[in-house]
C-alpha cells in the first residue's frame, strides 16, 4: 500500500485564475501538517473517497493570505472550502453536509 | 460531478471574490470587506448547523467533549531526544482506565504504536487521540495495537475515554509519576508531564520509529505513521482499500 494519498499533492489550489466554474470544484482543505484536526478532516475525506486539494498554509504564504481574505482575517485550521462554502474549524458532520449540498457525496 | 445549481452559483461568487483580493489596496476597507465576507459565511453555515437555542439543562456530554477548545493552550518547545531506532523498547506495565494492567510484551508479535501525550482533556491531545480512534479500522489492517500513555490517573483516563469514545488503552504513568516517560526519554520535569511523542515498536519489540513533536501543541503526521507501518509489513491480504490511501 502506498501511504501517500492521491489527494496529498497539495499546493495546486485553483485560485485567481479564470477557470470557468461550471462544475463543482474539488474541496480544498487549508491546514498544517501537525494539526490533528486537519489530519482528521483529510483522513475523513480519504475514507469517503472524496478528492480534495490539501494546502499547507505554513508552506504557501499566498494561500495563507487568500485564506485570511476569505475568513475575515482568520488563519484557523483546518478551514474547508466546498463549492463556495468556507467552513472554519468544521466538525466532520458539517463537512459532510457541505459535500452533500454540493453533490460531492 | 455535477453539483446543485445554487452550489455552482455560490462557487462562482466565491471564486470571483478570491480573484478580487489582489486588486484591492491594503487597508481598513479591504479588511472590512473580508470581515463582512466572513460574517456571511458564518451566517450561511449557521443556517445548516441546526443551531437552536442552547440547552438550559446544563452541559451535555458533547459540551464536555468540546471543553478542550476553550481550554488554556499547551505550548512549549520540545527538549528531549527520544530513544533511537534499533534500540529495544523498554517493557512497561501500567494500568489502563479500567484498572487492567497492560504490558508492552502482551502485544509481542504485533506492531505497537506507543503514543506519549501530555495530559487528558487538553487541547491538542483531545484532537490527537480522536484522530487515532477514527483510524482504528486502518490500524487493524496492520494488526497494530495503539497504546497511549500520560501521567493522568486511571479515573481521569476512564472518564476521558468515555466522553471522547476512545476504545484503545490509555495507560496511567501515574505512580511513580512519569517513570515510563523517563525510560523512553520523553519526560518534561519542569511541567510534570511528558513530551508529545510517538514510537512504533515492531513485532519483536524493537523500536522502528521514534519522534518527539518539536512543539507541544504539534501532533505527529498520521501519513508519516502509515509510511512506517507500511515499511514494517503489508496490510492483511484482502482487506478493503481505504480511499485515498492506495
Amino acid at each position: 500500500m502506498n501511504a501517500v494519498p492521491i489527494s496529498q499533492t497539495g499546493h495546486d489550489v485553483p485560485h485567481g485564475g479564470r477557470r470557468p466554474a461550471r462544475a463543482i470544484a474539488p474541496a480544498v482543505i487549508y491546514g498544517t501538517g501537525w494539526c490533528a484536526a486537519t489530519q482528521g478532516v483529510r483522513r475523513h475525506l480519504d475514507r469517503r473517497g472524496v478528492p480534495y486539494h490539501y494546502v499547507d498554509i505554513e508552506k504557501d504564504p499566498a494561500a495563507a493570505a487568500r485564506l485570511r481574505w476569505m475568513t475575515g482575517g482568520s488563519l484557523s485550521h483546518p478551514t474547508v472550502s466546498v463549492a463556495g462554502e468556507v467552513l472554519v474549524e468544521p466538525s466532520l458532520s458539517e463537512v459532510d453536509w457541505a459535500l452533500s449540498r454540493a453533490g460531492l457525496i | 460531478m455535477e453539483g446543485k445549481p445554487y452550489s455552482r452559483r455560490l462557487q462562482d461568487l466565491e471564486e470571483r471574490f478570491e480573484q478580487l483580493e489582489p486588486l484591492i489596496p491594503e487597508g481598513y476597507e479591504k479588511e472590512a470587506i473580508s470581515v463582512l465576507h466572513g460574517i456571511v459565511q458564518e451566517l450561511w453555515r449557521s443556517l445548516h448547523s441546526g443551531g437552536g437555542a442552547p440547552s438550559t439543562d446544563g452541559p451535555t456530554l458533547a459540551d464536555i467533549a468540546e471543553l478542550h477548545r476553550r481550554a488554556p493552550p499547551m505550548e512549549g518547545e520540545a527538549h528531549s531526544t527520544p530513544l533511537p531506532v534499533g534500540a529495544r523498547a523498554p517493557d512497561i506495565t501500567l494500568q489502563d482506565g479500567n484498572g487492567h494492567r497492560v504490558s508492552l510484551h502482551d502485544f509481542r508479535g504485533r506492531p505497537v504504536i506507543l503514543v506519549f501525550y501530555p495530559l487528558d482533556w487538553s487541547p491538542s491531545c483531545s484532537d490527537q487521540l480522536s484522530l487515532y480512534q477514527a483510524e482504528s479500522g486502518e490500524f487493524d489492517k496492520y494488526a497494530a495495537q495503539l497504546l497511549a500513555v500520560s501521567v493522568d490517573s486511571i479515573y481521569s483516563h476512564g472518564a476521558w475515554a468515555a466522553v471522547r469514545g476512545l476504545s484503545f488503552p490509555l495507560l496511567a504513568d501515574f505512580q511513580p509519576k512519569g517513570e515510563v516517560a523517563r525510560r523512553y526519554q520523553v519526560w518534561r520535569p519542569k511541567e510534570g508531564f511528558c513530551e508529545r511523542a510517538l514510537y512504533v515498536v515492531d513485532k519483536d519489540g524493537m523500536i522502528r520509529y521514534s519522534y518527539v513533536s518539536p512543539k507541544l501543541d504539534q501532533v505527529p503526521d498520521i501519513y508519516e505513521l502509515y509510511r512506517v507501518l507500511d515499511s514494517l509489513q503489508a496490510p492483511v491480504r484482502g482487506a478493503p482499500e481505504v480511499a485515498g490511501r492506495k
